[in-house]
């Protein structure tokens, strides 16, 4: 039906629309989904979920909460994910929140990566900033123990660690775009923002060498230490003492006065001569680095200046090895493991410098020198084993302790033996059993 | 019969015939069918003195075979001729020698040999009287070296791994410096350097598992390979056969990688090891013109031989 042009039909059901949107509103808005009424998004969730009213009482309210937008994280009727959640725990919050892991970032946090944010974060609220579960420095150390204890225990400790963000002057506790060690900046550029340079204090306690764009944590322990001066622990005495000029140049330069392992003997002389009479000197002390290698030439937080563990330095070269170690480790067949391999202290067998023995081998004999510090071999079972025992496979051989175990530990064998199975370790020379 | 198949049968027939035999005929053939058969072990001298951790081996088109028996301090000269070792082995003793681990043998029949302990190169005659060090001269700036390894081509060149400063010397016969080629910007540990029938350079940096290449006159090195640690762990000694295939020994893994000119990955032969034919800590390993593999099998105490069968 139409009057003078006009469908009637049209005019009726636009009547319709018009009558239904001041009734109820503007039409089903995705973020409206539920269709629920106005005015009701989080009232009818704290209806049952009462214990929410305390939340929403605190001083920090994650923003959705605080809307009522509970749908935001939360399916209300059903989901595949704990908790009525619209996502996985894991990916849920970025979401919203990508920004707190950037691409290519020079480090990120272990639980950032994993999508633990409950590990630092209440989802719905609290009365620390930014919804903390802890505030200041209380909740890095809940799981960063051993620095905790590093912390309090020191001597000497940087103000920054216990001013202003604690922790977070210097780290960012997400991601670092940059640095490693989730560091806002690399050093120095970081440590310039607190230490000003241009005081005479500071290039006297320097020795004058021109410090400013050398690697502040080559010497200094950013979270304190028992020294003066915060320098590591474990300090080379020349740095302690101020004597700079025994290993480099004028102080208008860091260059040192003579270059690798040479500079090293000027003092160690008695140590390098008894490195350098060996059969076999382990090649990076002899290189364009030398010492340095492995070792801290001013101060570290390991004995004898490494540059970290023994385990992660020799790691540096011999990654495949110390995977056979960390296997072994982890191996649940291995009910026994060796202590040094266990510990990862490779140089209870090998000497780290020079050895005359394959493999830098500390001693002559593994079976009589080494594993008998701690095995009684000789009553470690009826198998004959020692130097008088020829290796009926190989006349040159004698039965060791290797012929039967991988001294640095195996793939997935129980005792670090050679072979997975004793059968077939064992039918390697009896030959006659093997039927 | 004949005449019941039909044509479109007939290109069947065919066509699955030569898909049969191209299965049963390729797959041997194919790139990964390179094989190492063992002939034979040397334990030991003349005398019956068992080789002690032998590290070096050299050979040269004939049947010569030195062996750097590295644990006793001395050289071992064979006579090595259808499979087995000839009566009249030398033994050679040099004051200068006290720990050889990398042997070489010139056009002339002179032996080079890198004893670790001193860090240098000793010259032997062919009868293994001393010559001397090898003491590169003109040596441009800077003129510290520290030999880790050496090897000659085949106009007696002879070329230095130098890890002090960073580089490759290449020298004369006579030791007189021609050129140098510098190492990368980035890299582990280079361990060892050999050269190809063409005149290509290469090292093998033992850390990151990959192989480096330059030119004769080039003047630094670049990456032939990207990382092998998928099929070696730890290769630290490299050589080169006539159709330019390249050899890594991988010491920790006890195994020989073969890879062709251009670095691809060809086989991985033998195994970490006791029994004959496997390997345990293995160091240099040669091959002679009759495609036979000596290999330093270094914690096992032998040498072990090897025929290439494709």
């Amino acid at each position: 039906m139409k009057v003078k042009g006009i469908n009637l039909g049209y005019v009726t059901l636009f009547s319709l629309w018009f009558m239904s949107f001041l009734v109820y509103g503007a039409p089903v808005h995705p973020e409206n989904e539920f269709k629920l009424k106005l005015g009701v998004k989080g009232q009818i969730c704290l209806k049952c979920h009462e214990t929410f009213k305390e939340t929403l009482n605190r001083r920090f309210v994650h923003p959705l909460l605080k809307k009522g937008e509970c749908t935001g994280c939360h399916a209300p009727h059903t989901s595949s994910h704990k908790s009525l959640l619209n996502a996985d725990r894991a990916k849920l919050c970025y979401n919203c929140h990508k920004e707190v892991l950037p691409e290519n970032a020079g480090s990120s946090h272990e639980v950032v990566v994993e999508g633990n944010c409950k590990t630092c974060h209440d989802s719905h609220g609290s009365n620390n900033k930014f919804i903390l579960l802890k505030s200041g420095n209380e909740l890095c150390f809940d799981c960063h123990k051993d620095m905790s204890a590093d912390v309090q225990n020191v001597r000497f400790k940087h103000k920054s660690l216990e001013n202003g963000k604690g922790c977070l002057n210097c780290h960012d506790p997400h991601s670092s775009a940059k640095s490693s060690f989730l560091l806002k900046s690399h050093a120095p550029s970081l440590c310039l923002k607190c230490h000003q340079t241009n005081k005479a204090s500071f290039a006297r306690k320097h020795m004058n060498y021109p410090v400013t764009t050398a690697d502040c944590t080559s010497c200094h322990n950013p979270h304190g230490s028992n020294n003066r001066g915060i320098i590591f622990d474990v300090a080379h005495a020349a740095v302690t003492e101020g004597r700079c000029t025994e290993c480099h140049r004028k102080p208008t330069t860091l260059e040192t006065k003579k270059k690798t392992t040479q500079l090293c003997r000027e003092c160690h002389q008695d140590m390098v001569d008894q490195t350098f009479n060996k059969n076999r000197v382990h090649w990076p002390l002899v290189d364009k680095v030398g010492c340095v290698n492995c070792h801290d030439p001013h101060a570290t937080k390991e004995k004898k200046l490494l540059k970290g563990s023994i385990v992660s330095v020799c790691g540096q070269c011999h990654a495949d090895t110390v995977q056979l170690q960390e296997w072994s480790i982890k191996n649940p067949k291995n009910e026994r493991i060796c202590e040094p391999v266990k510990k990862g202290n490779c140089i209870a067998c090998h000497s780290p410098h020079a050895a005359d023995n394959v493999l830098l081998i500390s001693q002559h004999s593994v079976t009589n020198d080494l594993c008998s510090r701690c095995h009684e071999w000789e009553t470690h079972s009826t198998h004959p084993i020692g130097a008088k025992i020829v290796d009926n496979r190989n006349k040159n051989l004698t039965v060791e302790c290797l012929t039967c175990h991988q001294a640095c530990g195996t793939s997935n064998n129980p005792a670090m033996l050679t072979f997975s199975t004793t059968h077939e370790l064992c039918i390697q020379c009896h030959v006659e059993r093997i039927k | 019969m004949t005449k019941m198949i039909n044509g479109s049968s007939k290109i069947l027939l065919i066509t699955a015939g030569l898909l049969v035999a191209v299965l049963f005929f390729q797959l041997p053939f194919s790139e990964g069918a390179m094989k190492f058969r063992y002939i034979t072990s040397i334990y030991a001298d003349d005398k019956g003195l068992g080789l002690k951790q032998p590290e070096g081996v050299a050979c040269n088109g004939e049947s010569l075979l030195i062996v750097a028996d590295s644990g006793n301090g001395r050289l071992l000269r064979y006579s090595y001729k259808d499979g087995a070792t000839e009566l009249g082995t030398v033994e050679i003793k040099v004051d200068q020698l006290s720990y050889p681990i990398k042997t070489e043998i010139n056009s002339t029949g002179e032996i080079y040999i890198f004893d670790r302990k001193q860090r240098s190169i000793v010259r032997l005659s062919p009868a293994g009287e001393l010559r001397g060090y090898l003491q590169p001269l003109g040596l441009p700036s800077p003129s510290e070296y520290v030999p880790r390894s050496f090897t000659m081509d085949r106009n007696d060149n002879i070329y230095i791994l130098d890890i002090l400063s960073e580089r490759v010397l290449i020298l004369d016969p006579a030791g007189r410096y021609v050129h140098h080629i510098k190492f990368p910007q980035e890299y582990g540990f280079f361990s060892d350097v050999a050269v190809d029938f063409k005149g290509t350079v290469l090292i093998v940096d033992v850390v990151d598992g990959m192989v480096f290449s330059a030119g004769k006159n080039s003047a630094i090195f670049s990456p032939l390979t990207g990382s092998l640690k998928e099929y070696v762990r730890f290769p630290a000694s490299l050589t080169t056969d006539d159709r330019g295939r390249i050899y890594l020994v991988d010491r920790n893994g006890g195994s020989i990688i073969i890879l062709g000119q251009d670095g691809s990955f060809l086989s991985r032969q033998s195994g970490m090891g006791w029994k004959e034919g496997s390997l345990n800590y293995p160091g240099q390993m040669c091959i002679n013109k009759k495609g036979e593999i000596f290999v330093a099998d270094t914690n096992n105490s032998r040498v072990q031989v090897f025929l290439m069968v494709e």
